[in-house]
């Protein structure tokens, strides 16, 4: 007979007992306690809160919100901040990278000095020190009596004011659809096999589907003309202070600017990690064939960088949509910030964190979600032979 | 010694000319580029060179009215940026305490001192160092407590002890999640995805405000440490998998050799397994260093006086309020010259590892 | 060892009685019965995935078999934590593709399991490997690392490191198969030398001329059974069975 714990089973199992055991008991006194110290302080556990109005208010919001509004209604409004917020960054930072890495890759040494010099400044200093920068720089512009003008815009301290057509919320909404239909459609004529004709020769027909769909956004945002209104609404000044146009306010662009650039000079290595990893052999493959070189580069060298970059793209997506939270730095009300608000408000410090994971979880898993689909669709096949 | 027969030179107008105007398309870029460095490059001498003020004489107003950068809020206000509000007299232990993370730092780059135990020593000793010249109270030093420190070396303190804590947490969790008892890899890797797919802010956030309450109040602790476990947590669950993934990188033969000569499995982890998943991941390694140091500076949200809130501070208030661009900029330069010359050092060593490969 | 009296005296080296061993539902090995005496020189034989390797991994415990029982040295293998550190330490392998520590010097590869296991002092440690050394006819190379190394100096290497534990039984999982044809012979050498000095071996290997001139019987393994057990005179010539023949006109016919 061996002694119990001499018995390798035994210990495993122990051991399992033992770590697990303890690390539920650690979160379990701790929201016990947790319970126990709120719970002097007036404040019930529970979800019931959600429905209680939240008597303060946001300073940024795509949706209706008053300080009547119930919390739930909040952590939503905070939850569609930062997907916008963290759109818009990172469609920025693409764009940025794309340019900046372009450049990076190209023949030309100057372009590459040029790349590498932005790389190797905005990589290297900590975001939020360029979120304050910006924000600062904005917020240091002149009043609005004295602001910046320039085809209607209008730069001052309280933010970009921009002119917007005077249409109805509901068709400024369908006209932001169709223009997007105008992108995606030549996209999907370019590749769908509905069509009899061969791929390499619908540019008439994406043309006029881009164009159906822009003129569908036009006919939308004139049916949806406010009555009585210019066609567009400028931004001018009322007093002390600015009336009409769309204002765009510090915190937002302080944040959009700074992920833009810094989130760029990440993107930018990545597309530059791409095309690296595209092998000279199918180039010279590509040449000897006759190709053109830019017929080379959207029919071989993009392709073939793209599926290189997009996962490791993918986590700096995530990266960049986490990125948002600086947001409370500047006073921006994304979703982590609305959190902080409730905590500070209600007290309901347990559940309003549980809320804080589990939408971060839930934006995370479905931008991994999106991507997993992406990167299978236009996964190479097999095992192929690269380099 | 060789001679090598150079092909005739051709000449530096032709040479030039082969390298940016090749193409038209290749010459338009080159001035385009050009144009742009130019431009930047001009204005940013202007700026910062031709006509800033370097001097506090004059004071504010004459800064202010200089149409280039003003650095004599630098000259005024260094001493706060850099050391908070740490005691006057005191500074000079605050500033040798920075100097002693360099040292800490540079010393881990040889490596000679690769090896667990010299690491840990160099590390152990160098942030005993920092704390007992900052803290005092030993060695006829006045005692400083932790609320007074600021500026660089609050910035630094939290790093170093973010990885001095993250660090071996990081291992323990790297051989967690690849153990083979089922629950606890998987328990494990829940922790940290949990953690990987959290802001660092909110985690943060969840040490420094709400742990408290779920804490008993004598386990509470201060503030500032409260922070540091939540930011070495982070630290490492992002190092764990970097881990992980140099110990993919080893054969199994080479624990299954470990294994038959009949060594224990910490035996086999500390000396055959961990050393060569390190050599692995030493590129990634740095990297994260690279990235948990800029990301200290978030502190700087649940309200610590680290160099960026006294960077605010010292342009925030009175005179200086318009020189913030020239407080952000020097705030920016140091943090550059840290970073910069890690993620060089790491992208060499990546280099020479991949030569060493072939 | 709980019972260290029984391997000090007589009995069999080695006992494998009716073991099983599965993965998921393919199973490797079944109902194998092996019995091995101390001093025996033991080749086994068979086509790959016939479940070799997979035998004498068991015995030191690199796989856990599911059914039957092992027995080494006297010992049994079961859950005893205790059990499985001595055989550990009293058997040496041989691997086929060396696993040699590449981050530490021959020297170190050599004394690093007698000096952690064992706790001999530094000293003496050293100069048991070099005396390996020298019976592996390297001696020169023990400060390189074995990155530095033929495939046919390291498989040397890797068999002194065993000797260094003074095992009392040598596995050798296919020791040749990875090396270039005209490495081969430099490991053999070595492993019939070692044979003559009366070590217990077991050896997974195709080396028929190896077989032929050092077994004391020749174990031939086909979908995970011992198929047949004889003498190598015997094996070779007067084989009863057809697989095994099969076997032999593949691997000798060319």
């Amino acid at each position: 007979m061996i002694s119990l714990l001499r018995n390798q089973k035994v210990r495993n199992a122990l051991l399992q007992l033992l770590y697990v055991g303890s690390l539920a008991a650690l979160v379990l006194a701790g929201v016990v306690i947790a319970r126990r110290n709120l719970a002097e302080q007036g404040i019930s556990s529970g979800f019931d809160f959600l429905y209680k109005s939240t008597g303060w208010d946001v300073n940024f919001s795509l949706l209706p919100a008053t300080a009547n509004d119930p919390y739930w209604w909040f952590f939503l409004i905070g939850i569609i901040n930062t997907l916008f917020l963290g759109t818009v960054g990172l469609i920025l930072a693409t764009i940025v990278g794309t340019i900046v890495g372009l450049a990076r890759t190209s023949s030309n040494e100057l372009a590459q000095l040029l790349g590498r010099t932005y790389v190797d400044i905005f990589r290297n200093i900590p975001l939020i020190l360029q979120v304050f920068f910006w924000y600062a720089l904005i917020t240091h512009l002149p009043t609005p009596r004295a602001a910046h003008e320039a085809w209607g815009f209008l730069l001052t301290s309280r933010g970009l004011y921009i002119p917007i057509p005077n249409v109805g919320a509901v068709a400024m909404a369908l006209a932001i659809l169709a223009v997007i239909a105008a992108i995606a459609l030549p996209v999907w004529l370019g590749r769908t096999s509905r069509l009899s004709r061969p791929v390499g020769e619908r540019s008439t027909i994406q043309l006029a589907g881009a164009a159906v769909a822009l003129v569908f956004a036009v006919l939308i945002l004139m049916s949806g003309r406010l009555p009585d209104a210019p066609l567009l609404d400028f931004p001018a000044l009322q007093g002390l202070n600015l009336r009409g146009g769309l204002r765009i306010p510090p915190e937002f662009s302080a944040l959009a600017i700074a992920i833009a650039i810094y989130g760029g000079s990440y993107i930018a290595e990545i597309v530059r990690g791409g095309f690296k990893s595209v092998g000279k052999g199918q180039m010279e493959a590509a040449l000897s064939l006759g190709l053109s070189p830019w017929r080379v580069f959207t029919l071989v060298r993009l392709p073939l960088a793209l599926r290189a970059m997009l996962p490791i793209l993918a986590n700096q997506y995530v990266w960049l949509m986490k990125a948002t939270t600086m947001g409370i730095a500047v006073g921006f009300t994304d979703f982590f910030m609305i959190v902080a608000l409730a905590i500070n408000h209600s007290g309901q410090t347990l559940e309003a964190i549980g809320i804080l994971m589990a939408g971060f979880l839930a934006i995370n898993l479905s931008l991994a979600a999106i991507f997993n689909r992406i990167n299978k669709a236009i996964a190479l096949k097999g095992n192929q032979l690269r380099g | 010694m060789e001679v090598v027969v150079a092909p005739p030179a051709p000449g530096k107008l032709e040479d030039l000319k082969r390298r940016f105007f090749a193409t038209p398309l290749q010459a338009l870029l080159s001035l385009i580029s050009l144009a742009i460095m130019v431009f930047l490059a001009w204005k940013l001498l202007n700026w910062a060179v031709f006509s800033a003020v370097f001097t506090v004489t004059g004071g504010p107003e004459a800064c202010q009215a200089a149409a280039g950068a003003c650095w004599s809020v630098i000259a005024a206000r260094w001493r706060i940026i850099l050391f908070g509000l740490y005691p006057f007299e005191e500074q000079w232990r605050s500033a040798l305490a920075c100097l002693t993370v360099v040292v800490m730092t540079v010393l881990s780059c040889i490596p000679a001192f690769w090896t667990g135990r010299r690491i840990a020593i160099v590390w152990g000793a160098g942030t005993g160092l920092f704390y007992v010249l900052m803290k005092g109270g030993l060695l006829g030093l006045p005692y400083v407590g932790e609320e007074a420190w600021g500026g660089l070396a609050l910035t630094l303190f939290i790093f170093v002890t973010t990885c001095l804590i993250g660090f071996p947490l990081a291992i323990c969790l790297a051989l967690m999640r690849r153990s083979e008892l089922p629950w606890i890899s998987r328990t494990t890797g829940l922790i940290i995805d949990g953690v990987r797919s959290l802001p660092l802010i909110s985690i943060l956030f969840t040490f420094a405000i709400v742990l408290p309450f779920a804490l008993p109040q004598w386990m509470a602790g201060d503030k500032l440490y409260r922070v540091i476990l939540g930011s070495a947590l982070f630290f490492s669950a992002y190092q764990a998998e970097i881990v992980r993934g140099g110990m993919q990188g080893v054969p199994a033969g080479q624990e299954e050799a470990a294994m038959a000569l009949g060594m224990s499995y910490w035996q086999r982890i500390g000396r055959i397994v961990l050393p060569q998943a390190m050599r692995n991941a030493l590129p990634a390694t740095i990297n994260q260093f690279v990235i948990s140091f800029k990301e200290t500076s978030l502190v700087v949200i649940v309200g610590f006086f680290e160099i960026l809130a006294s960077g605010n501070a010292a342009y925030g208030t009175g005179e200086w309020r318009f020189a913030y661009v020239e407080v952000y900029a020097f705030i920016a330069f140091i943090y550059f010259i840290f970073v910069f010359s890690l993620s060089r050092y790491g992208a060499f060593l990546e280099r020479r590892m991949a030569v060493g490969e072939r | 060892m709980n019972s260290g009296d029984s391997s000090k005296s007589g009995g069999p080296a080695l006992r494998i009685e009716n073991v099983d061993k599965n993965y998921g539902t393919f199973q490797a090995l079944r109902k194998v019965n092996l019995s091995v005496e101390r001093g025996e020189r033991i080749v086994v034989c068979g086509p790959s995935g016939s479940g070799k390797s997979t035998m004498i991994r068991c015995i030191n415990r690199l796989e856990q078999h599911n059914g039957g029982k092992i027995t080494v040295l006297g010992t049994e293998l079961n859950d005893d934590v205790a059990n499985i550190d001595g055989i550990r330490r009293e058997v040496g392998m041989v691997f086929q593709h060396f696993n040699l520590f590449p981050h530490m010097t021959v020297l170190e590869n050599l004394t690093i399991a007698p000096m952690i296991v064992r706790k001999v002092p530094r000293a003496e440690a050293e100069a048991t490997a070099r005396r390996y050394l020298d019976k592996v006819r390297i001696p020169e190379q023990a400060m390189k690392f074995p990155g530095q190394l033929s495939g046919g100096q390291q498989q040397r290497v890797a068999i002194a490191r065993a000797l260094c534990m003074q095992p009392q039984i040598m596995l050798f999982d296919e020791p040749t198969s990875a090396l270039d044809p005209e490495m081969i012979a430099e490991v053999l050498d070595v492993m019939v030398t070692l044979a003559s000095e009366g070590m217990t071996m077991i050896c997974v290997t195709h080396e028929m001329g190896f077989a032929r001139k050092v077994a004391d019987r020749v174990v031939f393994m086909d979908a995970g059974e011992i198929v047949e057990e004889a003498p190598p005179e015997e094996f070779f010539t007067a084989s009863r069975n057809e697989r095994t023949r099969q076997f032999l006109s593949q691997v000798l016919g060319h």
